[in-house]
């Protein structure tokens, strides 16, 4: 399983797919921030811009910005991911009380954009974003 | 024995625009049903000290509904609310008032509202008059724009900054407890619901040039403002008053933007008048 | 009668004050901002690093940062700091909105820390009164 965001063939789609989610742009208003989000080793940016994903970088050299990430084995997203998610992995806060991730760097943005990134998860469920 | 108020809080069904809303209202009292409307981003809870005041609910039916999206009146569950900016219109506002007098079976109830319940009482006189015996507006004009800002709604800042932003709109040397008390309650309400609200107080609510059409003959008009009330101040509240031929204006000194629920006692004072003026109406 | 945050023997009384305030303790947690209050041709910044007022600098140069400002003409802030304010000037949203106070820089951090800076303003308004 390839998770969208590092699939070079999905992120157009899931972009899209995020941007025109009507309870995305509530969650997002008045969000500018860079998102690293990781499985295992690998990394991609999820640039958001005034509330919209302007880009989705795989790949980002070390020396890119990034406000906050979410970071996790494979496994869990996985789970993270499943339409009905098993008990602990029904969001990032939930996988992160019970260790199966982690959310680094500014903490205090992530939480006030938690509902904004789960709702990027919700999305990566639906038909076509998997 | 048990210490309890005499308040009593239910439920009711109503329905506008084709959707249904599960109504939380609290009543006490007997005679002229009297209709309480809270502040935007707030809720009934206001409306406390007039809700157990004997000397109104002596000769007063006391009714204090929660709107939609505000304290015990929740979202409707038909409609996927946490898609849409929440804003409140001045059609719904409106059409929800009226509709809720009619469920509730009220005969010419007397409509008492503060801030964004205060500018309804003018939409009201002009849009409604035949609906209500008469209508209190306190701390409402004709025009309140500018207060809608983002901040009231930001995913960065929390209830905090309405607790401390409401507590300042009273009267600085009032009852402690009840000026914080207000704060209190606006850092509970759902975050896009104040602003959300500050939609028809600031933008959509406008009757500049109109107030000549309100006729007090069939709706008599009071209007009543708060000294410290910086949102919609004395000036702009007898300037509206003034526009509106056999429309009584009062200045409530020593109140500010929550006459009703800062200090109480106070108020009275200003408000007893009016009531018994109003009860003695045909 | 001068403003008490531009007076140096005042000034001294500010830090312990505030920081034994029950209130600010609990209004300014998380807070890390420096605050520039300038009243007429004066200036002075409050540092506040962890939710303690660490340090005043009175008439600071240009380059020493600050987060956000308060600003009116002295006469404004001594009726401000009356202990019964005349409206509006009871309230600094509504002195801003209705009378000649201004605030702006990060108003967003203003606004996040709005109850630390309200209870600050009043404990400025007994040491002005004492």
């Amino acid at each position: 399983m390839t998770v969208a965001f590092l699939d070079p063939l999905k992120i157009g789609r899931l972009r899209q797919s995020i941007n025109q989610d009507a309870e995305f742009k509530l969650a997002a208003r008045y969000m500018s921030e860079d998102v690293l989000f990781e499985v295992d080793k690998a990394r991609s940016i999820v640039r958001v811009r005034n509330g919209e994903i302007s880009e989705i970088k795989i790949g980002p050299s070390p020396d890119e910005s990034w406000s906050f990430g979410i970071s996790a084995p494979a496994a869990s997203w996985e789970k993270l991911l499943q339409q009905i998610p098993p008990p602990f992995f029904t969001g990032l806060n939930a996988a992160m009380m019970r260790r199966h991730l982690q959310i680094t760097g500014n903490l205090e943005l992530a939480f006030a954009y938690l509902w904004a990134l789960n709702r990027i998860l919700d999305i990566m469920k639906q038909p076509g974003n998997e | 024995m048990a210490k309890l108020e005499a308040v009593i809080g239910r439920y009711c069904y109503l329905t506008v625009d084709g959707v249904e809303y599960r109504v939380y209202f609290e009543e006490n009292g007997r005679g002229i049903p009297l209709l309480c409307q809270h502040t935007a981003g707030s809720d009934g809870r206001q409306w406390r000290h007039l809700l157990n005041d004997p000397e109104v609910t002596s000769k007063y039916r006391v009714i204090v509904p929660d709107l939609p999206y505000h304290g015990k009146s929740l979202p409707p569950q038909s409609v996927d609310w946490w898609k849409a900016e929440y804003k409140l219109t001045k059609s719904f506002f409106i059409d929800f008032l009226v509709e809720l007098k009619h469920c509730l079976e009220l005969k010419r109830p007397a409509f008492i509202g503060c801030s964004m319940g205060g500018n309804l009482a003018l939409d009201l006189a002009l849009e409604r008059p035949d609906e209500f015996k008469a209508v209190i507006g306190l701390e409402g004009a004709d025009y309140t724009p500018g207060l809608d800002i983002i901040w009231f709604n930001h995913p960065r800042i929390s209830g905090e900054f309405k607790f401390a932003n409401l507590y300042e709109s009273t009267a600085p040397a009032g009852p402690e407890n009840n000026r914080r008390e207000i704060g209190w309650v606006y850092s509970q309400s759902a975050p896009p619901v104040f602003r959300g609200d500050l939609y028809y107080y600031s933008r959509e609510h406008n009757l500049t040039g109109q107030l000549g059409r309100i006729d007090t003959s069939r709706i008599p008009v009071y209007l009543l403002c708060g000294e410290y009330d910086f949102a919609s101040t004395p000036e702009m509240c007898r300037r509206t008053a003034s526009q509106i031929k056999g429309a009584k204006y009062t200045l409530m000194e020593g109140l500010g933007h929550f006459p009703v629920a800062e200090n109480y006692q106070l108020f009275k004072r200003y408000l007893m008048p009016v009531l018994n003026e109003i009860a003695n109406m045909r | 009668m001068k403003i008490c945050f531009l007076k140096p023997r005042k000034l001294k009384l500010i830090p312990g004050k505030v920081n034994d305030d029950p209130e600010f303790k609990l209004s300014a947690r998380y807070m890390t901002r420096n605050v520039l209050l300038s009243a007429g041709e004066s200036q002075c910044i409050f540092k506040i690093c962890d939710g303690q007022v660490s340090e005043l600098v009175l008439n600071p140069s240009p380059m020493e940062p600050w987060d956000f400002f308060i600003k009116a003409p002295e006469k404004s802030w001594e009726i401000f700091l009356q202990p019964l304010p005349p409206p509006f000037y009871h309230s600094l949203f509504g002195a801003s909105i209705r009378e000649d106070f201004q605030f702006g820089g990060n108003i967003e951090a203003m606004f996040a820390h709005y109850w630390a800076l309200q209870r600050m303003l009043s404990i400025l308004r007994q040491i002005q009164n004492e």
